[in-house]
């Protein structure tokens, strides 16, 4: 069973390493492969890992492995160890699942560009890293994992690194989980000073003891690593120009696995978040005002990536309120579901790009049903199952999500109403891109790239992925249907600690099918009403041009920040290097040379060249010296 | 056999250090200068000697026999560099090879 986990973790290790180390003695597409072997293969360790854990009895779903101690200072010691359990075991059947489709499918999505295997030794790494991430038995192999998912992330958005765009959104990437990652290692400091250790067991045996206020601080820090990863207001303004990276990067990056991160770690770290009351309400109002921000932004935007991106954000807010309430199981069942749908989504629109030769500009799209069927109807799959349509995996997940919240309490049935008024945005945004992307008359742009190149839909690397991410997209929900099974959640009760139960809320049946229907016949409602002004077109598209801009600029959150942050510190900059590092840093420098040559010139005039000159210096110190050994004797 | 005192012999030696020594100071020619050179190298040969008498013992005989093959050997590096200036015609003077200089 921990083999298994090992096997999981360093395959696709070993991949990336392998491509790099054989660099332009495989082909392109041996690289490919490759890549896409070693994600399989860390897919078997996580189902051998996953079967050996059903062998055992839930109380005892847990096991820790170590392979050596990786660091010690003193008496405080942390080591390369893995924890295996349920939870664990989720994200690695998550992560090596969904990727490993993804990197198939990259085989046909990247067949021809110059760097393609540059692009799979990144794949590859990422995986690794995100295991890494997953399995980590101590907070400081997780944030190993969680700074090397950031490289990777970084890497990938800026793949096509000719594009000045690409390489901005990297950069922003990087730099705001940059702050998420800071406050993280502060959290843990706190640990290390107050706890002595970083293994998770310890420090949750030991976070009783700990004071309300150093709680606080620990969950605070947690929170905004959590919150800069899975790009929840206010460090979201990096997933929507994460876009410019390749299409399956998107998929499995930014929508399925790395920026779901936020919300496992909070699940990891429940214990934590469970003492500070206060902070798990912030999460949960931050996943609240994100769903509810993103899904209006989502309304307007014209790049189909970006609709995809914003809905991303949307859907991990419906996550962060799960978990901050205190659903952990509805939470990562969420998380599951969404890595689903959500891929699918992004590989569609892949297709469609494909086909299109890169354009993702949905103005310019239409007609594609008569063109794509088979992506229409994947497509559609993905759409429906964002929606929260029964009997579709997101159905049963976000329902579950929002049923916990309208069953704890005041502050909970608050969130209730956002994520519902969510709910109807889904459906308004989602179908809105539907419709106006697949129906209609095909545009120009459609027809001038199907008359060039045929009806194809993709090569059936590109196709097999999106036709079983289809399959559970639409199965996936499943495995947890109110009042009548919940093995998901029974799955992951072990990881709970101190209890029985996982979750904090436990909705009734009752309450589970009114949220059901409410949710349902809002995200209706959405679809109606996007079906009046995209689909049928018998509403005018609304024309409120504040409302517009606010939405179109994003709330001016980059705005914001580049005045509040940026501006600030460039004059900063201006001042100190005009003020300070002119006159003080380099003026001294230039005296020291000065003063150097000066002196250097001086001895040299010492220096005559005349024979004689040298000869009587030598002749003079021969006299001094020997008149010195006179007087001493 | 009686000598003159060791004395003398110092005297000798300092007059001829002093002479070799002027003329590598005061002259220009490098003939000359080398000249100068061989009279202070035997002024030194000397008072080895008279110290190596004084004491009976011939560690200052060998001393001066190792000076007079190092005086030999520079002897033949100096001329050939004077002959190799004088084959580029350039001017025999020490004064005007100050290419050194600091």
């Amino acid at each position: 069973m921990t083999t298994g986990a090992w096997i999981c973790l360093v395959a696709p290790l070993a991949g990336a390493v392998l491509i790099t180390l054989l660099g332009g003695t495989i082909s392109r597409r041996t690289a490919g492969w490759l890549s896409t072997l070693s994600v399989f293969v860390g897919f078997g360790g996580a189902v051998t890992a996953f079967i050996g854990l059903l062998d055992r009895e839930p109380e005892e779903r847990e096991a820790v492995t170590s392979a050596w101690t990786w660091l010690a200072a003193g008496g405080f010691e942390v080591d390369l160890s893995l924890l295996v359990d349920p939870l664990a075991v989720t994200m690695m059947l998550i992560v090596t699942g969904v990727g490993g489709l993804i990197v198939l499918y990259s085989i046909g999505y990247m067949d021809g560009d110059d760097e393609e295997r540059r692009y799979f030794a990144y794949m590859s790494l990422f995986v690794f890293s995100m295991l890494l991430l997953v399995q980590a038995a101590n907070f400081l192999i997780l944030l190993a994992g969680w700074g090397l998912v950031g490289l990777a992330s970084y890497l990938l958005i800026g793949f096509w690194h000719e594009r000045p765009e690409a390489v901005a959104a990297a950069k922003k990437a990087f730099i705001m989980n940059a702050f998420g990652d800071a406050t993280m290692a502060l959290a843990f400091f706190v640990l290390i000073w107050q706890v002595g250790s970083l293994d998770f067991g310890v420090v949750f045996a030991e976070a009783d003891g700990l004071s309300t206020t150093l709680v606080n601080l620990v969950a605070l820090g947690l929170l905004g690593g959590a919150v800069a990863k899975s790009a929840q207001i206010p460090i979201h303004t990096w997933l929507p120009d994460a876009m410019e990276g390749p299409t399956p990067v998107s998929a499995l990056i930014h929508a399925a696995t790395m920026v779901t991160a936020g919300v496992y770690l909070i699940v990891r770290a429940h214990p934590i978040f469970e003492l500070a009351p206060d902070i798990s309400d912030l999460a949960a109002g931050l996943g609240t005002i994100t769903l509810l921000v993103a899904g209006l932004i989502a309304l307007v935007q014209v790049d189909i990536k970006r609709v995809i991106a914003y809905s991303t954000m949307s859907q991990i807010g419906y996550m962060f309120l799960g978990a901050g309430l205190g659903a952990y199981g509805n939470g990562m069942f969420h998380l599951m579901t969404h890595a689903f749908f959500k891929a699918l989504l992004f590989l569609a629109a892949g297709l469609i790009i494909h086909h299109l030769a890169g354009e993702q500009d949905m103005r310019k799209m239409g007609g594609l049903r008569r063109v794509m069927p088979r992506t229409f109807v994947a497509f559609l799959i993905g759409a429906l199952a964002l929606a929260g349509m029964p009997p579709l995996s997101g159905f049963f997940s976000k329902d579950a999500i929002l049923a916990s919240a309208f069953a704890s309490g005041g502050y909970g049935q608050l969130l209730f109403v956002g994520g519902m008024v969510g709910a109807l945005l889904t459906g308004l945004y989602t179908f809105r891109m539907v419709f106006i992307v697949f129906l209609g008359e095909p545009s120009p742009l459609v027809r001038e790239h199907t008359d060039a190149h045929g009806h194809g839909e993709g090569p059936w690397t590109m196709t097999v992925p999106v036709a079983i991410l289809a399959v559970l997209a639409v199965v996936g929900g499943w495995v947890q249907i109110a009042g009548i099974w919940h093995p998901f959640e029974d799955w992951l009760d072990p990881v709970a600690v101190g209890r029985e139960h996982l979750a904090l809320v436990e909705p009734t049946v009752t309450e589970d099918y009114v949220a059901s229907v409410i949710a349902v016949g809002l995200g209706l409602l959405g679809i109606g009403v996007a079906w009046m002004i995209y689909g049928a077109r018998r509403w005018p598209v609304p024309r409120w041009t504040a409302v517009q801009t606010l939405l179109e600029r994003k709330f001016w959150f980059d705005e914001l920040y580049d005045a509040v942050f940026y501006r600030p510190t460039v004059f900063i900059a201006f001042l100190l290097r005009r003020y300070v590092e002119e006159p003080l840093i380099g003026g001294s420098i230039e005296g020291v040379t000065r003063g150097a040559r000066e002196a250097g010139g001086a001895v040299g005039d010492v220096q005559t060249g005349y024979l004689r000159w040298y000869a009587l210096v030598i002749a003079g110190a021969v006299a001094v010296l020997v008149a010195v050994f006179v007087a001493v004797q | 056999v009686q000598g003159p005192d060791v004395s003398w012999y110092l005297v000798v030696a300092a007059f001829l250090f002093s002479i070799g020594a002027s003329g590598v100071l005061l002259r220009r020619s490098p003939l000359i200068v080398l000249l100068s050179l061989e009279i202070m190298l035997n002024a030194a040969n000397l008072a080895l000697i008279s110290f190596a008498r004084l004491h009976g013992n011939h560690d200052g005989q060998v001393f001066a026999l190792a000076v007079m093959a190092v005086a030999a050997s520079e002897v033949v590096v100096g001329l050939g560099l004077i002959v190799a200036i004088a084959r580029r015609r350039l001017d025999l003077d020490v004064d005007r090879l100050r290419v050194l200089r600091g």
